[in-house]
């Protein structure tokens, strides 16, 4: 579901709804606040996004528990 | 002109006027334009002191009625009579006419006079209250020491006749004679007495002052008198002792009576005969009881005054207040003694110029006034004043951005971005999805019960109640990044599959370290995967995902600032400050932290086991970057050593540049400018303040017209003097050229560095979290049975209140703080001039949102 690809199209879903905030903001005095405050709402949360799922996406380490209860554990394992 | 819409993106277009107004309607324009609230009006008269300008009159009679107002509230607070307080948003008032204004200063002058003598006679009469209650407590309790004392005459009389009497004396003796001689007076032994009350704490030096003048010669009786006193001048219960003293001889009872007068006590005159004393007693009694009939009715009649002053108090202090501040504003005014005009000069947004010309027009029509009132834009040299438009929703952002200084007029407003980004770099420290839902609905009902809860005055609410959108926008975004670091109160969210599962070895028994391993291609979705929540090395992970996030995250922002630095360039025509400055500085940045940030993004997208390398230190790569160029010990990528020195060699290059074009490029300038013969424009320029009309009206007035305009253009230039047209010095330039370098080469390093901060706030904040729930509903849930019933509430309120103070409110504020610094330093340093002079309108509503006084009333 998940994977490399998801960075692009995260970024082109962000891109679009930034063109919407742009195009969509309702006329008037506060047009400027609407479209800077939409823009870089969606791109500080893209960012926010994007950066953890890059540095999930190639881990250099793995998890590693102790003192887990197997039914915690048989919820989601293979045997080795 | 083109007048384009005012954003918040930089300050309004600003003009300055000059209005003519007719005498007669000054005080009705002033008016008028005080509640538009969108002029600033200049001090025309700055030569003259505050005493000899032309409205001080006007304003001393004013000052008066607000003193009188003022001592009408003290009034009604000393006799509890709730002040019916008006509701300025609600309630406007109209413009009073000056005849109205003259009814209510004479009204309120005869009130206070009413009042005052009420207050006078109501005093006397509570004074004399008190006196007859003193008496009549003397009477009662020396009253009982005669008895006692009339017992005792014999006694007395012996031993004061007889020096040798023995001490014991046959009582039997005097047993008969007791009833016999009981009316016999003390006049006959020549003992007088001294009656009176004195206060309580004096007691004791009274006794000792009069023990040491009289060698000891009196005899002293005192009581108490149970209940306390009030003192009718300040309104203080006093606790007073009734004393009576008997001594010998005239002298020593006009000794007494000095002592006692000179310590404060009250004497009394007390009849020996005790049926002389029973009249007396009776007509204090009866004067008392009409004394507190009089005093009821004063009392009431004062009340009910005070009354019907408290229903109309709060508009009539409005009244006084706006019409001070119109005669202090017209105080600011030049007047025109030939035409009989005020020439007033003032700012105002460009935008807002129709608004006041059309104002203008009808209080002049209403007026029913033949000589127009006439605004001219003037052009001139002078900085306006810079005026950020706001409403109610970026007011609070404004101020962050307006606490550290005013922007240039012009210059691009960091209050626009500061909007999110001041909240969501707070959000990257505050990460917590059930926090930042706390702050959210704390913002969400300070903003429902917006209006009510406006009235409240306690400081540290009313702090929380500005900043009430600034919580809003911090609630959400907290919500926002808490989902993306998966924390919940410390626990964590599962609504996607993770990609990651356990790897069991066989023969694995519970509490056994075990590790996992990815799924395959998947990736969790959304924020940090569950499955790292509560591993043995979730900080490790954590710590360098938050780490570069930090770096990341400040790399972004201080690179958006830096780019309002061109556009500031560009907008102020400066192309110089593009090449010698922007892009210079842009390169430098770029070069090195621009391709950290390449770097880190680079590591992360590279599956370093599957291409069976060793991921490469980025910190020691950065470092040898300058230290050894050219030597690569972990290759990140081919050709990483070309690439690596081209960078270094290109930022290098950029300090010189940074240093040395811009200062020569201005020497240049001027240089070229001086040969051809131009000046700086403050030099001699001088800016004319009266348009090419008034030359008509020159020839109609003849020379004191003319005089009067001498007078128009002094009014103009008086400031061009103060104004600084500073001129050009090379060494100045390239001084500040050199500081500019300097401080923004090393900033790059320092504020790189400083937005670590981010990482080491969210991981303070994400262990605060897990250590309250451990220490609290952890062991509230390991508790079985009933105790553990009780120890679940208990261990939950103490986690809740502990989460809000120490969290929410503690934590909040230090993120808050640290935010506060990233913008103000960190990115403001990259863009913000800040040398601009804040606009302050001429407005009635926001010179009562200042006023305390206002406040108490409204």
């Amino acid at each position: 579901m998940a994977n490399g690809w998801s960075i692009l199209i995260g970024f082109v879903v962000v891109a679009l709804a930034c063109a919407a905030g742009w195009f969509l903001s309702p006329k008037g005095e506060t047009q400027t606040i609407w479209r800077s405050s939409l823009i870089l709402s969606f791109a500080s949360c893209y960012l926010m996004w994007v950066i953890t799922f890059l540095a999930q996406w190639h881990p250099l380490i793995e998890p590693r528990a102790s003192g887990l209860r197997s039914h915690a554990v048989y919820e989601n394992y293979r045997p080795a | 002109m083109v007048h384009h819409q005012d954003t918040m993106f930089r300050s309004a277009d600003m003009s300055m006027v000059q209005l003519y107004i007719a005498n007669e309607i000054g005080r009705e324009i002033v008016n008028a334009l005080g509640e538009l609230g969108q002029i600033q009006f200049r001090d025309l008269n700055s030569e003259v002191t505050a005493f000899q300008r032309t409205f001080t009159q006007e304003i001393r009679r004013l000052d008066n009625v607000e003193r009188q107002l003022r001592y009408f509230y003290s009034q009604m607070e000393k006799a509890g009579i709730p002040l019916r307080k008006i509701d300025l948003d609600v309630d406007t008032l109209a413009a009073p006419s000056a005849s109205e204004i003259d009814e209510l200063a004479d009204r309120s002058q005869s009130l206070e006079q009413r009042v005052a003598s009420l207050n006078d006679s109501y005093e006397t009469l509570k004074k004399r209250e008190v006196e007859l209650t003193e008496w009549r407590w003397v009477l009662r309790e020396a009253g009982g020491f005669f008895d006692r004392a009339h017992g005792n005459v014999e006694e007395i009389r012996a031993s004061s006749d007889n020096d040798d009497a023995p001490l014991l004396q046959d009582v039997e003796q005097h047993v008969q004679g007791q009833n016999g001689d009981a009316e016999r007076s003390f006049s006959v032994m020549n003992i007088g007495f001294v009656a009176g009350v004195i206060p309580r704490d004096r007691v004791a030096a009274f006794e000792r002052i009069l023990w040491r003048t009289l060698r000891g010669n009196l005899y002293m009786n005192q009581s108490e008198i149970p209940e306390p006193l009030t003192d009718p001048t300040n309104n203080e219960a006093v606790n007073k002792n009734v004393f009576v003293i008997f001594a010998h001889g005239k002298e020593l009872i006009a000794k007494i009576r000095k002592i006692s007068e000179s310590l404060g006590a009250d004497l009394y005159s007390v009849d020996e005969n005790s049926d002389l004393r029973r009249d007396q007693i009776h007509e204090v009694n009866t004067r008392l009881g009409d004394l507190g009939n009089v005093l009821r009715n004063t009392k009431t009649t004062l009340d009910a005054e005070l009354a019907q002053i408290a229903q109309s108090l709060a508009a009539w202090m409005v009244i006084i207040k706006k019409e001070k501040a119109v005669y202090q504003t017209l105080n600011l005014f030049s007047y025109d003694h030939a035409r009989k005009t005020l020439i007033a000069e003032a700012w105002c947004p460009t935008n807002s110029l129709p608004l006041i010309k059309s104002t203008l027009h009808d209080v002049n029509n209403r007026a029913g006034l033949s000589v127009p009132s006439i605004i001219n834009e003037i052009k001139t040299n002078k900085t306006p004043p810079t005026y950020q438009k706001t409403n109610k929703f970026t007011e609070g952002f404004q101020t962050i951005i307006n606490a550290y200084g005013t922007a240039k007029y012009q210059e691009v407003n960091p209050g626009l971005p500061t909007i999110v980004t001041f909240p969501f770099l707070f959000a990257v420290m505050f990460g917590d999805f059930g926090h930042g839902f706390l702050m959210f609905c704390a913002a969400s009902a300070m903003i429902y019960w917006e209006k009510p809860l406006k009235k409240v005055r306690d400081e540290l609410f009313s702090m929380a109640y500005y900043g009430r959108y600034i919580m809003l926008m911090m609630g959400i975004f907290s919500m926002y990044t808490g989902l993306i670091y998966n924390d919940v109160f410390s626990k964590s969210l599962s609504p996607f599959e993770s990609a990651w599962r356990w790897v069991v070895p066989d023969g694995w028994t519970d509490g056994q370290t075990i590790t996992a391993e990815l799924k395959g291609s998947y990736r969790y979705p959304f924020g940090l995967d569950y499955m790292w929540h509560g591993t043995e090395n979730d900080l490790l992970f954590t710590n360098s995902y938050k780490m570069k996030l930090s770096i990341l995250m400040g790399w972004c922002h201080m690179t958006y600032s830096l780019c309002l630095s061109y556009i500031n360039a560009r907008h102020f025509k400066t192309p110089i400050d593009i090449w010698g400055v922007f892009v210079p500085g842009m390169i430098f940045f770029q070069a090195i932290f621009g391709y950290l940030v390449f770097t880190i993004v680079y590591k992360w997208s590279i599956d370093w086991y599957a291409i069976g390398k060793s991921p490469p230190g980025l910190l020691n790569m950065l470092i040898y970057m300058f230290l050894s160029p050219g030597t690569i010990e972990e290759p990140l990528y081919p050709g990483q050593a070309a690439v690596q020195i081209f960078l270094v060699l290109i930022a290098v290059v950029q300090v010189p540049i940074l240093l040395f074009l811009k200062p020569f490029y201005l020497r240049w300038e001027h240089n070229k400018a001086r040969a051809k013969g131009y000046r700086g424009i403050g030099e001699t320029s001088r800016v004319s303040a009266l348009d090419g009309d008034d030359d008509d009206s020159n020839t109609l007035d003849g020379r004191a017209s003319l005089a009067s305009d001498g007078e128009g253009v002094a009014m103009i230039t008086q400031d061009i003097g103060d104004e600084e047209h500073e001129e050009f010095e090379f060494s100045e330039v390239m001084i500040h050229q050199v500081i500019h370098t300097i401080e923004f080469c090393l900033n790059c390093v320092s504020h790189t560095a400083s937005y670590l901060r981010l990482w080491a706030l969210s991981l303070a904040h994400q262990q605060l979290s897990v250590v309250l729930w451990t220490m609290t509903l952890a062991i509230g849930l390991g508790t079985t049975g009933v105790l553990g019933a009780i120890m679940i509430v208990i261990a939950f309120f103490a986690w809740f209140f502990l989460t809000i103070a120490v969290l929410v409110v503690m934590e909040g504020t230090s993120a808050m703080l640290h935010s506060l610094r990233l913008h103000w330093v960190e990115a403001m340093s990259k863009h913000f001039m800040g040398d601009g002079i804040p606009f302050e309108p001429f407005s009635f509503k926001q010179m009562l949102e200042d006023d305390e006084q206002a406040a108490e009333i409204s």
